[in-house]
């Protein structure tokens, strides 16, 4: 029980110490508040043009909410990657294994914790300017449930596939390019700009069976088309890939940790 | 009890040299069979030069590295297959890395130290207000980390790592980068956390000062392998025979020229002389001076540590090829 206490205790500090970058999300928030007028005037002439009342199932309003939510996913990711990337060539990494705390774990939830609140902001904004944009679409409170229930999974998912990048350290020079490239595809494949319904046909399987569209398209599909049925194929999908890149982690890590500690100190 | 035993220790690291298609693996000794017991309660100073072995030591004795040969225990555990128990009765400070939260006050780090180590919250607030009075942080413990004087932040550091009530503290120079007063103050507490409390404390330090004001005992290691291991006393007596003596005449002596003394700086009324005692012993070279002139004061010091830890360092086992 402590055990886990002291996790989440991990996340509650490292949400308090990202408060002291309020510049940075201010920032983050600005950027937001462009890009989503920028879509919304994309789209306008996208539906405009086809003369359509729902593109891939989503009418212009339900389309701007879902960009807002995948955008807010997408802005709020800190760089795992990159710190863990510091702390293995720093040696950093030396003094968080002279505590009772499993890395792993300690990055995970001091990724949630900070993720969570540039999430909820980057949410709360997003909503404004949408609602501003567009107006309000149907909300359900069960909606926004299933919704809710997906998100930690989604994040713990990316968290895992920057950690194993950040891993890279121990073997390659450097690990920015990888880290880019994985951004890139999780936007695309993701479905951080458009929803994998309008994807070619024979591509949309594949697409939403591999990790990336559990982590954007997934929650912000069902943020603005609750379906319990498409939750539970969700909550399928995320576990699964989970379950994978998870065993990976603990390989890699595994391994990690007999290769050479000759960095630093 | 002991809390720390090596028998044997050895780690060599594979290094990959050249490039292309010439690449080559080389293998290189860091530490290189070191056997030692330090007894619960001692303060150790370890030392030795960059490169001597010290890091990968305490990395191997922390439960970071895997040694590639020989046997540890510490405070009666395997550091590398019970690490994680270890790790609840260890404290480790590194002076070049904080373990504070750089944008929280320390109080929210000690909070989060607390929940790490599992230490029921009563206990927890006993320990954390006398450390609190102890290090004299009541000033600055809701400030920011980011906005504290390099020495305000050690003393947290310290306190942090003592949160636990550890059996073993490393300090990995501790005092780096602090002022004179600073650095004094930490000295004397770790020393009084050490008489106190009956921590072990493990220090590294390039500092002359923390060895000589903190450590019992000192182990110099070079090249891998232990080259020296005694209290400070000792490690002047045996290591460095030579004396500096310091005269001061009433007049003008003809010459200072002393057998078996080397003149460092003089004066018209006064020298400094350094002689070798295994040479020409001090009571072979007094009466000389007294013969030069009236003399006025007189006093005979040894070289400062740092002087001796060079001479150690440079001297014995000739150096090999490090990378």
């Amino acid at each position: 029980m402590n055990a886990i206490k002291k996790y989440f205790f991990v996340a509650w500090i490292a949400m308090r110490s990202n408060l002291a970058y309020f510049s940075e999300v201010s920032g983050r928030l600005i950027f937001l508040g462009v890009v989503l007028f920028i879509f919304l005037r994309l789209w306008q002439v996208t539906f405009g043009e086809n003369g359509a009342k729902t593109l891939g199932g989503l009418t212009l309003a339900q389309m701007l909410w879902y960009l807002t939510v995948t955008e807010a996913i997408i802005l709020s990711s800190p760089p795992v990657a990159r710190l863990v990337d510091q702390d293995v060539r720093t040696g950093a990494l030396s003094v968080q294994l002279t505590r009772p705390l499993y890395y792993p774990f300690f990055c995970l939830f001091t990724n949630l914790g900070e993720r969570f609140l540039r999430f909820f902001l980057n949410l709360a904004v997003g909503s404004v300017i949408a609602y501003i944009f567009v107006g309000p679409i149907n909300f359900r409170a069960d909606g926004l449930a299933l919704f809710l229930l997906s998100v930690p999974l989604a994040f713990t998912l990316d968290f895992s596939v920057n950690f194993l990048i950040g891993l890279g350290a121990f073997w390659l020079e450097d690990t920015a390019g990888l880290t880019l490239i994985y951004s890139r595809i999780l936007m695309i494949f993701g479905g951080m700009l458009i929803p994998i319904e309008l994807f070619p046909e024979w591509l949309q399987p594949a697409v939403k069976w591999l990790p990336f569209s559990s982590v954007v398209y997934g929650p912000a599909h069902l943020f603005v088309k609750p379906d319990l049925a498409e939750f539970a194929l969700l909550l399928l999908r995320q576990t699964s890939a989970l379950l994978v890149i998870g065993i990976a982690v603990y390989w890699v890590f595994q391994t990690a940790m007999r290769r050479v500690f000759v960095n630093g100190g | 009890m002991n809390a720390v035993e090596l028998d044997q220790l050895k780690k060599t690291f594979q290094v990959k040299q050249g490039s292309g298609f010439k690449r080559s693996s080389k293998e290189i000794v860091a530490v290189d069979g070191i056997s030692l017991t330090v007894p619960a309660g001692q303060s150790v100073a370890f030392i030795g030069p960059n490169g001597a072995g010290k890091s990968t030591t305490i990395k191997m004795l922390t439960g970071i590295l895997r040694p590639s040969s020989g046997s540890a225990s510490v405070l009666g555990f395997n550091p590398w297959d019970q690490r994680s128990k270890l790790a609840f009765q260890m404290g480790v400070v590194f002076g070049q890395r904080s373990q504070l939260w750089y944008h929280l006050p320390p109080r929210d780090t000690f909070e989060l130290l607390a929940k790490v180590y599992e230490l029921p919250p009563a206990d927890y607030k006993i320990r954390r207000d006398m450390l609190i009075e102890r290090f004299k942080l009541s000033s600055f413990l809701n400030t920011p980390v980011r906005k504290l004087s390099l020495g305000q932040r050690m003393r947290a550091e310290i306190a942090a790592s003592l949160l636990h009530k550890p059996k073993l503290v490393f300090l990995d120079e501790p005092t780096i980068g602090l002022d004179v007063i600073a650095r004094q103050e930490l000295r004397d507490l770790i020393c009084e956390w050490n008489r106190d409390e009956g921590v072990t404390v493990f220090l590294t330090s390039h500092d002359a000062g923390d060895i000589e004001s903190v450590a019992e005992r000192v182990i110099v290691i070079n090249h891998g392998q232990v080259v020296l291991d005694g209290s400070v006393g000792e490690m002047r007596r045996d290591y460095l025979s030579a004396k500096l003596l310091t005269v001061a005449f009433h007049d003008r002596p003809a010459s200072f020229d002393v057998n078996g003394a080397k003149i460092i700086e003089r004066t018209d009324h006064s020298c400094k002389l350094e002689l070798d005692t295994s040479v020409s012993p001090v009571s072979v070279v007094v009466p000389q001076i007294m013969q030069l002139g009236e003399v006025a004061d007189i006093t005979i010091e040894d070289p400062p540590l740092e002087d001796v830890i060079a001479h150690i360092y440079s001297s014995k086992h000739s150096p090999q090829q490090r990378y």
